[in-house]
């Protein structure tokens, strides 16, 4: 508290002033103790959610999260991730773990996850995930709960994906679809655009030359898109090394953001071309292995999360879902956060989670 | 407490905040351009290329002194992976051996699957659904 007769000068409490010096030397201290513990020590460990391999097959890995619940809801939940990126940011640690609150909440979760693509699987193409990939994790799911019905949840182009399926499959088996941050208007991501301009960008001499596309180029789009921000989080991890909570969050997020994944060179060829530079999912002109994807086809019901601060992916490319998709229960929630926040971490616990579990619980029966 | 608006180490780190966003808007703005575009497509167009020429280059340099070359470490690596992958295979066929033959799945994998019987919980002062 200040005392009575401390005087003030332009503002600042001089009474505070020698309890300020011994915090922060205090801290200054404790970031040299922190600073060389962060150096020789690995992360937390992510991912740990007890799960089982149901079925693997070149780059993709279909897991089952073992329920923890007394009872379930009767549909299961199929995970369909991004594949830019590995799956764990939906299971980081215990207490901010996507997959263990669904687990808690009675839910029972199946994922979709990739591996890096091995040079001779730079072939894969758009069909090989949509038309292939996804529809036998569904048989896999169908098979090992018992159950016909599937939940089908993707996150980012994970979502497009999930899109893309469930027009071409609009007769089932999916019975619901949550898309997080999933876009479908490519105008909308205006950086990408650019960087793949069809007048400068060759992306033919690209993934012929190179076959998939490698991780390091992806990642350094991502950074494009926010180019100071590395640093300025290095900074911020230095001031705030002496606190313990932070530091975790810190190395778990900056694991998962650099441990990016390659495509495969034909799939990100359709991408460019299909995506980028024809907007056919927005168009309605979109085809995967010669069959017809077109959004307005899909009936199920659907939540599409975006994020308000979405650099990746901003909301004028996501805003369209809802207004083309087909379904006549559907329902856009944007939530505060970023791209990943949304999703994972302190954010996504207080708001998307309780959202989602409070739209699927209900559809799950 | 002191005055967040005074307080040396929240003006710092306001300062670093705002110079991120402003770097960060003035390098999209930049970015956005399709001068942007031409100049790192060209650049990065030539880099692929010379990397290209460079890594064959490499490999039969590699050769010649008796040390394995990226390619054959990549090679490596995909048999490890391979081994991973094959281990995962009969994992997920253990997996599958066992609930066919009546064995709990699920669970710990030995335990029973709970019912599916969960129903959403009734809304607040309201009946069960």
């Amino acid at each position: 508290m200040k005392p009575a007769s401390a005087p003030d000068l332009a503002g600042f409490d001089l009474a505070s002033i020698p309890e300020r010096i011994q915090s922060e030397v205090q801290r200054a201290i404790q970031r040299s103790i922190k600073g060389v513990e962060y150096i020789s020590t690995s992360g937390p460990s992510l991912g740990s959610t007890p799960k089982d391999i149901l079925s693997t097959r070149g780059t993709m890995n279909l897991y089952h999260y073992r329920p923890i619940a007394d009872e379930i809801y009767r549909v299961p939940i199929l995970i369909v991730m991004a594949t830019t990126n590995r799956g764990y940011i939906l299971d980081m640690v215990p207490g901010q773990s996507f997959i263990e609150f669904l687990l808690k909440r009675g839910y029972d979760v199946y994922m979709l996850d990739w591996t890096a693509p091995k040079p001779e699987e730079k072939n894969l193409r758009m069909e090989d995930y949509v038309l292939d990939f996804i529809p036998d994790c569904v048989r896999h799911v169908q098979q090992d709960s018992g159950e016909n019905d599937v939940t089908v949840i993707g996150y980012c182009f994970g979502g497009v994906l999930s899109l893309l399926y469930g027009s071409i499959f609009a007769n089932g088996p999916m019975k619901n679809l949550i898309c997080f941050t999933t876009p479908i208007d490519f105008r909308g991501m205006k950086l990408f655009q650019n960087f793949s301009d069809r007048r400068y960008f060759d992306v033919d001499r690209l993934v012929d030359n190179i076959g998939n596309v490698p991780p390091e180029m992806i990642l350094s789009s991502f950074e494009m898109l926010r180019p100071a921000s590395r640093a300025a989080s290095q900074v911020q991890l230095w001031e705030n090394i002496w606190n313990d909570e932070f530091v975790k969050s810190y190395r778990m997020f900056d694991r998962w953001a650099t441990d990016t994944l390659p495509l495969a060179g034909e799939y990100f060829r359709a991408i460019t071309k299909d995506l980028m530079w024809d907007n056919k999912l927005f168009n309605d002109t979109m085809t995967v292995g010669g069959r017809k994807a077109n959004i307005a086809d899909i009936k199920v019901p659907i939540l599409h999360a975006v994020a308000e601060h979405d650099h990746i992916v901003p909301y004028e490319a996501a805003r369209p879902l809802i207004e083309k998709i087909g379904s006549a229960d559907k329902e856009e929630v944007i939530l505060k956060g970023g791209h990943v926040s949304l999703v994972a971490g302190a954010n996504a616990v207080r708001r998307l989670w309780p959202k989602l579990d409070s739209w699927l619980c209900e559809r799950s029966t | 407490m002191a005055d967040k608006s005074n307080d040396p180490v929240a003006l710092w780190q306001n300062m670093i905040g705002e110079m991120e966003k402003g770097f960060n808007a003035f390098a999209n703005q930049a970015m956005a351009s399709p001068e942007f575009s031409k100049v790192v497509n060209q650049v990065g167009g030539a880099t692929a290329g010379a990397q290209k020429q460079l890594g064959e280059l490499m490999e039969k340099y590699l050769v010649s002194m008796n040390m394995p070359s990226r390619s054959q470490m990549v090679g490596m690596a995909e048999r490890l992976q391979s081994i991973e992958g094959q281990l995962n295979e009969i994992k997920a066929m253990l997996h599958q051996m066992q609930s066919a033959s009546g064995g709990a799945a699920g669970g710990s994998s030995q335990a029973p699957r709970p019912p599916r019987t969960k129903r959403p919980p009734p809304p607040a002062g309201g009946e069960p659904k």
